[in-house]
Order: structure tokens, then C-alpha cells, then sequence
């Protein structure tokens, strides 16, 4: 008996330990990003460099309040995200229910085909986009960032909210429909309330993916002040000298709404995107 | 099915343009197309610049999955264990996946500064090296340098699905095992891996396309060099596209790439399939 429980001491901390280590691995650099954060100047660039700030201070915040574009940086990607989400799941949720409700010929293979346009590189597609957009005059503009990011948000969308919807039993809309309503007003009155959760999580991915995307940002907007973050914050990088300090304040920035985000919705969101792959 | 339409329009429209252009050459100095069909492919073929390309996506996509695999699924297991502050350990793991791209590309570029980066501090005194390196400024390292930050960045993506995963293989097989008097390791690989394997098949798929279209990391670290020795397709594409503004090569580039990645599927998918029907 007593050996037993000692043995379930030791496996007790040995969890504790590789638990301790995994958090350690995956929150190292983020601290490391902090601590430049909060390191005065003279300090970011002291060789060796040092962990831990021996002088804490706010000095790069500041200095970030104070840059002329960042405002209007963080101003366009919550409008570009926000914008993108809400657009995707009004288009996407349509789609998404008729794909798990209707029975109607080829609804597989459709879908196979939705999901397969997640493979396509974004970087053999991004060169006919760009044509298109400046053809009909959109280069330099936040719709051109807005409809190409519905390239990738649209499948994943379409993917995620079916999973959820299949999720309500179909018996409840039968049973609105017998009572008069319509398959609309059954879609209304059922199905969205009861799938609230799903859509949550599905817009926060969405949101996720436009918050980082990158390369149609770098590419399709010209002016600066209509950049998105992940573009503007490379102005801190100098061609010889980079700024780290206030790099890293504005890199805090950037991640802290979608972490709050992330945490807030992170059950709802784990769920919808395993299902379909446990389903497979 | 208005939003069939949108994806046409915006996917599939794209990618066939693409094959067109492919056939075009096109550039600033060359106002109008001029049609070269298939003969710059063949030139593209030869050249060494494209082998240079493919070995580098071969070597990133095979360790970065590799590694996210291994980490992910051993981190899933862990995290599956009872423990407290079990629910906040899951989030917190999740977090490299969800900062944005161009974040951790600063970041690691930090870490791997010469002067100012924590790598060489630690390796230094350690005494594992005796000069601090310029890890991203070296054709050896640069590649091997940026395929470490993406597996950090990428593996809570296979821990979240290797984690559902085995909430799902149901506990009495476990208890059936200890009774017959089975270990861990026996366990973990007659029960474990059995159980998991159709969802490990499908996140290995997705991981392998999602890293060999990956393009920020490289992109924002080292640009593809020093020299061209951590390019890979998306990043020499994109160079070519928008660096030099060369869009009919971009698009042979592309279609090239575009080709690889659906035969490498197809194969993949095809394997599978065929395990099903012995199975």
C-alpha cells in the first residue's frame, strides 16, 4: 500500500515537472518579449543582454503612444478583422446550414471541395488577386484586404459553423415547422439562438486568422496610414539599427486583445475545430 | 449558394489565372504579354535555383512536422493527466498559435541577434560556443534557425487535436490493459496510438500543407537568405512577384508548387483510402 502511494508521488511530480517545463518552453519567448518591453533603452542594447529588466519602466509604451501611425494601425486591423468576421458569418451561415440540413445531390463532394481550397498557397494565388484589384482600382484600399481574406476565412467558416449546427437536433426545427413556421423562421428562431456559441467561436477565429494575416496586408496597401499592425509594427525595424524597445511594447499590444479574446472563447473555439477531424 | 459563387470568384478563379499566366512572360519593361507556352518551364526545370527551392520546402516541412508532431502529441498526453490548473495550463499552451506570424518572426529574431539575442548568451555560457554566432546570417543555419521558431509556433495546433483525440479513446481500455497486467508503454502503444491514429493521419496532412505554404516566418526573419539559402516556395515566390515584379515567372513558380503539394496529397489521401479497405 505504501509503496503505491509513493509511486503515485513521484508520477504526481514528474507531471508537475514536464508540465513546468512545456510552460517554460511555450511562455519563455513571451517573457522575453515583456522584458524588452519594459527594459529602458540604454539597457536593450547592454551586451550580454540580461532576462530580467533591471529597471522596469513604461519608457516604450510611451514612446508608441507618441508614434504619429500607430493609432491608426491598430484603428485598421480592428476594422479589416471585425469588418471580415461579420461579413464571413452572415455569408457563411447559409451555407453552412444548408449543408447539414438539406439533402440535396453532390453536398459531399461540394463540401471536399470548399475544405480542399485550403491547400491552395495563398502565394499562387496572391498574384492574380493583386491584378484583378488593381484592374478595378481597389489596390490601396481595406475592401481589397477585406475580400481577399475571404479566400481563406470563407472555407474554415463554412467547415466550422456546420459542425456546430449538426450538433442541434434536427427534431426541434421539425417540430417548429409543424407548428407553422417556415423553414426560415424555423432557421431564425431555432437554429441561431441555439447555435450562439458555435458562431462566437467561429468569429473568433475568423478574427484570429484577419488579426495576423501578413502578405495580402504588405502587399495591397500602399499608403501608410491605411496599414494594418502586423505591417506597421516593421517600422520599428530600422535597415541598421532596430528599435526593440518600442518593437516589442508594440508586439505586446498586438497580442494582448486577441489573447483576452482567445481566453474568453477558448473552450467553445477547441471544440468546433476538432470535431470535424475526430469525425473523419 | 451565393458563397460557392464568392469562392469561385475569389479562389478558384485566381489559381486558374495563375496557370495562365504561367505560360505568359510578363514584366514592367514588357508592357503587353508576350505567349511563351511551356518553354520557360523548361528552363525553370534546369535552372538551380529551383532545386535550391524544393529541398529547402522538403527540409522545412519534414522537420517542422516531424517536431510539431512529436511535441504535440507528447504535450497532449501530459496535459491529459490529472492535475491542478490543468485548464489553464491548456490555455497558456495554445497561445504560440494564435500570435500573429510577424510577432514571433521579431521575436526569435531577437532571440537569435548576435549581440543582443539570449541564444548565444545561454550557448555562451554554457561554453558551447566560444564567438557569439549571427544565426540567421549564415546559408548553414538561417534555414535550420527559423524551422525552430515555427515549430514553436505551430505545435499547439497538433497538441489541441491530439488532445480531443484522446478524449475520445474510451478509459476502459485502459483499465482491461492494466488488469492483463500491461505498462505504460504497452499501453500507450497497443491503445494510445491505435486509437488516435485516424485523427493523427488527417492533423499530419494538415500540418504538412499549412507549413509548406507557411510564409511570414522566413519572410520577416531572413527573407530567404542569406543569399537564396532559406527560401522556400511561398517566400521565392512572392520575392519574385512583388520584389522584382516579374509575375509571369512568379506564376510558373507558383504552379510548380501548387503541383507538388497536390500530388504529395493525393498520394497521402490515396494511402489512406487504401488502408481503409484492408482495414
Amino acid at each position: 500500500m505504501r509503496a503505491m502511494t509513493r509511486k503515485k508521488l513521484i508520477r504526481q511530480s514528474m507531471i508537475y515537472i514536464l508540465v513546468g517545463l512545456l510552460l517554460i518552453f511555450v511562455l519563455f519567448p513571451f517573457g522575453w518579449m515583456v522584458s524588452i518591453a519594459l527594459k529602458t533603452p540604454e539597457e536593450q542594447f547592454r551586451i550580454p543582454p540580461t532576462l530580467i529588466p533591471s529597471h522596469f519602466t513604461l519608457q516604450n509604451f510611451l514612446t508608441l503612444s507618441q508614434h504619429p501611425l500607430f493609432i491608426y494601425y491598430l484603428l485598421n486591423s480592428i476594422l479589416i478583422a471585425s469588418t471580415t468576421t461579420l461579413l464571413v458569418v452572415f455569408v457563411t451561415i447559409f451555407c453552412a446550414y444548408s449543408f447539414s440540413r438539406l439533402k440535396f445531390p453532390g453536398r459531399r463532394s461540394l463540401l471536399s471541395i470548399i475544405i480542399l481550397t485550403q491547400l491552395f498557397p495563398l502565394a499562387a494565388i496572391i498574384v492574380p488577386i493583386y491584378i484583378i484589384m488593381s484592374r478595378v482600382g481597389l489596390i490601396n484600399t481595406y475592401f481589397s484586404l477585406i475580400i481577399a481574406y475571404l479566400s481563406f476565412t470563407v472555407p474554415i467558416s463554412v467547415w466550422l459553423l456546420r459542425g456546430f449546427i449538426q450538433g442541434i437536433p434536427p427534431e426541434l426545427e421539425e417540430a417548429a415547422m409543424v407548428d407553422g413556421c417556415g423553414r426560415l423562421q424555423a432557421f431564425i428562431k431555432i437554429i441561431l439562438p441555439l447555435s450562439r456559441p458555435g458562431i462566437a467561436a467561429t468569429a473568433a477565429y475568423i478574427f484570429f486568422v484577419s488579426w495576423q494575416e501578413f502578405m495580402f496586408a504588405l502587399t495591397f496597401i500602399t499608403d501608410d496610414y491605411k496599414r494594418t499592425l502586423t505591417v506597421g509594427i516593421l517600422d520599428f525595424v530600422g535597415q541598421y539599427t532596430t528599435d526593440w524597445g518600442s518593437l516589442m511594447a508594440a508586439s505586446v499590444c498586438v497580442c494582448l486583445p486577441v489573447f483576452v479574446l482567445f481566453l474568453i472563447l477558448q473552450k467553445q473555439l477547441i471544440t468546433g475545430l476538432t470535431k470535424g477531424a475526430l469525425k473523419a | 449558394m451565393p458563397t460557392l459563387v464568392l469562392l469561385g470568384i475569389i479562389v478558384f478563379y485566381p489559381l486558374i489565372h495563375t496557370f495562365y499566366l504561367s505560360f505568359f512572360d510578363t514584366s514592367l519593361v514588357l508592357p503587353k504579354p508576350e505567349f511563351i507556352g511551356l518553354q520557360e518551364y523548361g528552363k525553370i526545370i534546369k535552372s538551380k535555383i529551383l532545386w535550391i527551392v524544393i529541398k529547402n520546402s522538403f527540409i522545412w516541412t519534414v522537420i517542422v512536422v516531424i517536431f510539431q508532431f512529436i511535441i504535440g502529441l507528447a504535450s497532449a498526453i501530459l496535459l491529459n493527466q490529472k492535475f491542478k490548473g490543468r485548464a489553464l495550463a491548456r490555455a497558456i499552451v495554445i497561445l504560440p498559435w494564435i500570435t500573429p506570424g510577424v510577432i514571433v518572426a521579431m521575436i526569435w529574431r531577437l532571440m537569435y541577434h548576435p549581440q543582443l539575442g539570449l541564444l548565444n548568451r545561454f550557448l555562451f555560457d554554457l561554453g558551447l560556443i566560444k564567438n557569439y554566432v549571427a544565426w540567421l546570417g549564415y546559408p548553414n543555419t538561417a534555414l535550420y534557425a527559423v524551422i525552430i521558431s515555427a515549430i514553436w509556433k505551430g505545435f499547439p495546433f497538433s497538441t489541441i487535436m491530439y488532445l480531443a483525440a484522446l478524449q475520445t479513446v474510451p478509459q476502459e481500455l485502459y483499465e482491461a490493459a492494466n488488469l492483463d497486467g500491461a505498462n505504460r508503454w504497452r499501453s500507450f502503444f497497443h491503445i494510445t496510438i491505435p486509437q488516435t491514429m485516424p485523427v493523427i493521419r488527417v492533423t499530419l496532412l494538415l500540418t504538412s500543407i499549412l507549413t509548406f505554404n507557411y510564409f511570414e516566418l522566413i519572410y520577416v526573419m531572413t527573407k530567404g537568405g542569406p543569399g537564396k539559402s532559406s527560401h522556400i516556395f511561398p517566400t521565392y515566390i512572392y520575392q519574385i512577384a512583388f520584389g522584382q515584379f516579374r509575375f509571369g515567372p512568379a506564376s510558373r513558380y507558383a504552379v510548380i508548387s501548387f503541383l507538388l503539394l497536390l500530388i504529395f496529397s493525393l498520394i497521402y489521401i490515396g494511402e489512406l483510402n487504401k488502408r481503409k479497405v484492408f482495414e
